[in-house]
């Protein structure tokens, strides 16, 4: 009889089934406590799990889950198999990302770290360079946040003298996350690392002078694609564009497809590549930081009590709220679903204006007409920006053959919602891929073929970047994408 | 009349699609276009203005009710030249150069429309002798600069230099704005007029037009 190997809470046990069931059928059926909340019909994913083996393909349901995780009221167990139930191995996982196939030729040394330095979130990994194996991740909140929380306050904290601090802060963050995996595994050292980020991130990183990068004409005067000692930095685009694109791009794997493709990283900053034909258009929009909580009324982060998920059923607003707890707010995947949600159920129009100044999901939270309005603004300015790339190539979303969506904020986001509310077309939904940390994946990358070196600088010298800041096109796409319609 | 009210009403929601269908049913009433402007569609445009000042309404509620606004427009000009219906006057704005901008300038823009001014966009990253070549060439009465930047705010005293240097300072009114001006800078750089939010700008500018006409 097939075998399940059921990882809980760092033990292992065996169950014995029979027949062809799903696997939250198999766990429940042997005590393993599983979370439920729509049924098993597919539309809460509150049973995404980390799943190996003989499995069903994916449903429709499934299709938007980041690699390796599936649903377990979904997947059918078609023989031995292996799951992962605890929630810490689920985010474990979703902070790790999707990576195409590729031959190891790793960079010079034995152990490396792929760093990427993100505005909010600080990501490393330790890696066994000669095995290609992954020895440890970590993440934290990048520290600076104390000095200032977005790129501009940032970078003028680092022209009023506080630079050093800024890269004292970063550095200590960095090298003790790498500390702490390397003692966790017996390791001396860690001989070489590849950091990435966005472009003004590896500059207070280096504690260069960003002045270059905050004022017209923005032409940053370093855009890295260089080694310092240990530390490998990859290229940057622009100003705008960082080596964490670059990076994404990488593990999009796109200079190797003759697909259109179209690549977004939404997060403070949304990041939107488009690659046709061999060419690569890139550009920046200021989304500012709604889908990440930040100036909703009752935004969290992805912590246990924030509403992660919203849906209508039968005219009723459901929702799950992470850790199962009494929903106290809302995360960035449960903004978007509230707000699609409300469109569905008509309590807010097209033009963005709601019925009441509380719209309530459960009997305390709620997304308040404001909120609406930050919304609106936050996909305006993402959704404009892809149809202003679009144009400028001549394309539509009919012409897109894959959409990629990197960084952590798409690997939890419904994507029909997002469709709903106009954050991305409608088209796409079908045809998205979600990769995950797809700037650590790179850095990843990086570290174990030296011939992505090669590709980074091909990307970076093939991409062209659209400035959206004082753009028309993307004026008049803006005011047109701030509708929900 | 009623359908005036409905255009501003509509207007002031930002429902595109209901202004325009309104704007094409009252010319078919025969209303003049005139009126259709001023007291159906600048006449909601100025409702949003002051709810903006009075931060009853934020940036979004006006982008969408200026959308309509443009949408409605497009219908009504040619109704506009055959009534031979003039602007109050005419403005020339602009993010300085170094600076790329320009949600504060967009917005000023369309508060400015939205009293019926006629306004020159010369887009962002411009020059001092391009706003002061624009207000010559067009016959304006204002200049507005926006700069959002402390390292380009200065650029904003050169315009006034500029305008001195060309002769013309004395025939326009120059105005400033954005998020690091204030009122002693603007003193300080011999400006006309510093306003704090796009609505009282448009006021601003209204006046400034009446006082040069």
């Amino acid at each position: 009889m097939p075998r399940l190997l059921v990882t809980e809470k760092g033990t292992v046990r065996e169950i014995v089934f029979e027949g062809e069931k799903t696997v939250s059928r198999v766990l429940m059926d042997n005590g393993v406590q599983a979370k439920h909340p729509c049924g098993g019909r597919g539309t809460c994913k509150k049973c995404m799990m980390k799943m190996e083996g003989a499995l069903s393909p994916r449903t429709e349901a499934e299709r938007e889950l980041p690699c390796g995780l599936r649903l377990s009221c979904q997947a059918k167990l078609l023989g031995d198999a292996q799951v992962w139930v605890d929630e810490e191995t689920m985010l474990h996982i979703q902070s790790d990302g999707v990576m195409p196939a590729f031959s190891l030729n790793p960079v010079e040394g034995k152990i490396g770290s792929a760093v990427d330095i993100g505005t909010t979130t600080v990501a490393v990994r330790l890696i066994d360079l000669a095995a290609g194996r992954v020895l440890g991740t970590r993440s934290m909140e990048n520290p600076q946040r104390s000095i200032a929380a977005d790129v501009i306050g940032r970078m003028e904290a680092a022209m009023a003298g506080k630079s050093e601090i800024l890269e004292r802060l970063i550095r200590d963050a960095v090298d003790g996350m790498i500390l702490s995996m390397c003692r966790e595994q017996g390791i001396p050292a860690c001989d070489v690392r590849v950091i990435t980020g966005n472009t003004t991130m590896l500059y207070l990183y280096t504690g260069k002078d960003p002045v270059t990068l905050s004022r017209a004409p923005f032409e940053a005067d370093c855009l890295f694609g260089c080694r310092e000692g240990e530390n490998i930095y990859p290229p940057c685009m622009s100003a705008f564009v960082g080596a964490d694109i670059t990076c994404a791009l990488l593990a999009a794997d796109v200079l190797h497809t003759t697909d259109t493709v179209l690549l977004i990283d939404v997060g403070t900053n949304g990041e939107i590549a488009l690659w046709k034909d061999g060419k690569l258009l890139v550009s920046a929009t200021a989304a500012g930081p709604a889908f990440e909580g930040g100036g909703i009324e009752m935004g969290l982060g992805s912590v246990k009590g924030a509403i992660d998920k919203v849906w209508v059923e039968d005219g009723k607003i459901l929702h799950t709220a992470i850790g199962g707890e009494k929903a106290v707010g809302l995360c960035g995947s449960g903004i978007i679903d509230a707000m699609a949600a409300m469109l569905e159920t008509e309590q807010v129009d097209e033009t963005g204006a709601a019925d009441e100044d509380e719209l309530y999901i459960t009997d305390r939270v709620y997304l308040s007409a404001q909120d609406i309005r930050s919304i609106q603004l936050a996909k305006g300015a993402i959704a404009a920006g892809i149809k202003t790339l679009m144009d400028e190539e001549g394309v539509t979303a009919k012409d897109i053959d894959r959409m990629y969506l990197a960084g952590g904020f798409g690997a939890h986001l419904n994507l029909n919602s997002a469709a709903k509310i106009g954050l991305i077309p409608e088209e796409l939904v079908q045809k998205t891929v979600v990769l995950g940390n797809a700037a650590l994946s790179g850095a990843h990358m990086l570290l174990l073929n030296r011939d992505y070196g090669d590709d980074a600088k091909k990307l970076c010298q093939l991409a062209r970047t659209v400035n959206l800041g004082g753009n028309p096109a993307f004026t008049e796409n803006f005011m047109e994408c701030m509708l929900f319609e | 009349m009623q359908i005036l009210n409905d255009i501003s009403a509509a207007l002031q929601r930002g429902k595109a699609k209901d202004v325009v269908a309104l704007v094409e049913q009252a010319i078919n009433e025969k209303i003049p276009a005139k009126d259709i402007l001023e007291q159906g569609m600048l006449h909601g445009m100025n409702i949003i203005g002051e709810k903006f000042k009075n931060n009853e309404v934020f940036v979004p509620e006006v982008l969408v009710a200026a959308r309509a606004m443009n949408k409605g427009t497009a219908v009504l000009k040619p109704y506009l030249t055959a009534e031979g219906v003039k602007a109050s006057g005419r403005v020339c704005i602009g993010t300085v150069k170094g600076d790329l901008h320009d949600i504060g300038k967009n917005l000023v823009k369309m508060m400015m429309e939205g009293k019926g001014l006629e306004v020159v966009d010369l887009g962002t990253d411009v020059a001092p002798e391009d706003f002061v070549a624009a207000a010559k060439e067009q016959n304006c009465q204002v200049i507005c600069c926006s700069a959002l930047l402390t390292t380009t705010m200065s650029v904003m005293g050169d315009v006034v230099k500029e305008a001195q240097k060309q002769g013309i300072r004395d025939q326009v009114k120059i105005m400033v704005g954005g998020a690091p001006v204030t009122e002693a800078f603007a003193q300080q750089i011999g400006a006309d007029k510093y306003t704090s939010d796009a609505a009282s700008a448009a006021d601003a500018a209204v006046e400034f037009c009446a006082q040069l006409a």
